[in-house]
């Protein structure tokens, strides 16, 4: 393939990853604690490529070089359910999830049976100490924004809230996050708040404006793909005509 | 691609689960008792397309990898057991309990199921039964010859008899708890019956120190639904899943311009 097909090839495929990654925030749209996909792109130079002998040009690609969490604040929405907690700020809650340590923004709890908070899934969820929040279920329990839980007024465990150098968390489904290998969590400075939830921050406003932009780009590029087409086409049936 | 298209589909589903959801909320606006439902949703497992940390050269490694996320689904709808309005309505045995406790009636069959509706009435033996005809636990017998009834705080059931001024105890009605109400499992009816989740009922007087709470005579719990809240939760639902279809329709333009590339 010529040039221009071929840089026309690839931004066509990255905009599909794109619209692939832009479906995904959507269908999250109502997911608590999601945090929205992003990607970079960039030109990719091969190596083999680089000078043609004959032209000295680069072959350049565009594609996504990679793609990073968007970890801006969603809206906190009130529920008033005092097993609902979000976080204001940094910081994410620590759950014990049979395939070790996960950490989510999503923080609608539940009491177990036996009297501990879990997550959605049942997995515990970690205090300040590295072990399960237990509660008397039968009691009203009050948190305050740094994290310390209390019940009838005697302090009974504190929310271990951690955070993370950027782009050292990978999502795991089930709104988990899932730290890179030996990376630890630092103390973070976030403030819980009880009776709400933090909604997704994809805006949907914003991903109409992406998903326009993403379906114009490629049609360009589209446009671009049938122009070398054209160019050959007319290479070998006009330029190649041997006169009769 | 296909990716795109089925990314969407899952969120329509979801959305479509939460518009049923909502619905059953709305109509259950004034069901006495009546606890709403919220629909939780996960994200789904992502596919790795570049693994991170994998080599991009033999001295780089890639920083960040590219991961592609698969849509969502609905995890859970969970009862809230926010307390509901009361509201007056003279009636003796219109009972409202003030805390996290349930009545307990017996079903056909014998199991206990639990409610939150206290909108009892007399059957014909003069048992308190629900509207249902369902006989509350423990059994409470109102002779028909009673001027007058009264429900205290801590559940004692009394009358008086004509010419008597000593008011007769006809019994005390208890209440349950679970360790985790959002674990029961609704029947119908306003009724729920426990789960492994939910654990045993913990059974006890209204007032004590099991965290039953207290019993108001005269009262009848509303549902719990916020109607506005409801009618704005299918607003962003609703444009949710608009926005769903539109990238299902963004993805099927982007397909038919590959197909259209040759000519």
């Amino acid at each position: 393939m010529d040039a221009i097909s071929t840089s026309a090839a690839s931004g066509m495929q990255s905009r599909m990853q794109s619209l692939e990654m832009l479906a995904n925030n959507l269908a999250n749209v109502e997911t608590g604690g999601y945090k929205a996909d992003r990607e970079f792109y960039s030109i990719y130079t091969s190596t083999d490529a680089t000078g043609n002998p004959q032209t000295g040009d680069f072959t350049t690609l565009p594609v996504i070089e990679s793609q990073w969490v968007d970890h801006s604040q969603g809206n906190l929405r009130n529920t008033s359910n005092p097993l609902d907690f979000a976080i204001d700020g940094d910081g994410l809650f620590a759950v014990q999830t049979p395939g070790g340590v996960r950490y989510t923004r999503n923080g609608t709890f539940r009491i177990s049976q036996a009297g501990a908070l879990t997550a959605i899934d049942g997995s515990p969820v970690l205090g300040q100490d590295g072990t399960p929040i237990q509660l008397q279920p039968s009691i009203p329990f009050e948190v305050t924004p740094d994290g310390n839980v209390t019940q009838a007024g005697q302090p009974v465990a504190q929310f271990q809230l951690s955070s993370f150098e950027p782009g050292r968390l990978n999502k795991v489904g089930l709104n988990y996050f899932q730290p890179d290998a030996g990376t630890q969590p630092k103390p973070a400075a976030g403030s819980i708040m009880q009776g709400k939830v933090e909604q997704s921050n994809v805006g949907a406003a914003e991903s109409a404006v992406r998903l326009v932009a993403i379906m114009r780009q490629f049609e360009m590029l589209q446009k671009a793909m049938n122009i070398g087409n054209e160019l050959n086409r007319r290479a070998i049936e006009e330029v190649a005509r041997v006169a009769a | 691609m296909i990716r795109a298209l089925y990314s969407a589909a899952s969120g329509m589903a979801a959305q479509q689960l939460n518009v049923d959801n909502i619905a059953n909320n709305l109509a259950n606006a004034n069901t006495v008792g009546y606890k709403s439902r919220r629909a939780q949703f996960q994200d789904l497992l992502y596919q790795s397309m570049v693994q991170p940390g994998s080599s991009s050269s033999v001295s780089t490694l890639v920083p960040a990898g590219l991961q592609v996320g698969l849509g969502t689904r609905a995890s859970s709808n969970e009862i809230i057991f926010q307390q509901g309005a009361f509201t007056q309505t003279s009636n003796p045995l219109d009972l409202v309990v003030q805390g996290l406790g349930f009545f307990q009636v017996n079903q056909p069959g014998g199991t206990i199921a639990y409610t939150r509706a206290g909108n009892f009435q007399l059957d014909a033996t003069g048992s308190i039964v629900t509207s249902n005809g369902s006989q509350l636990i423990p059994q409470i017998t109102i002779p028909s010859t009673a001027q007058s009834v009264t429900i205290a705080t801590d559940g004692t059931v009394s009358y008086t008899l004509p010419n008597q001024t000593a008011a007769q105890v006809a019994g005390q009605i208890t209440l349950a708890n679970f360790q985790n109400p959002a674990g029961l499992n609704s029947i119908g009816q306003s009724l729920y019956l426990p789960t492994e989740a939910s654990g045993a009922p913990i059974v006890g007087p209204p007032g004590g120190t099991e965290g039953q709470g207290t019993l108001l005579q005269g009262y009848v719990e509303q549902s719990n639904v916020s109607v506005v809240d409801e009618f704005i939760n299918l607003i962003t639902s609703q444009r949710a899943y608009e926005a769903n279809s539109k990238v299902v329709k963004a993805a099927d333009d982007m397909y038919s311009q590959v197909n259209n590339l040759t000519k």
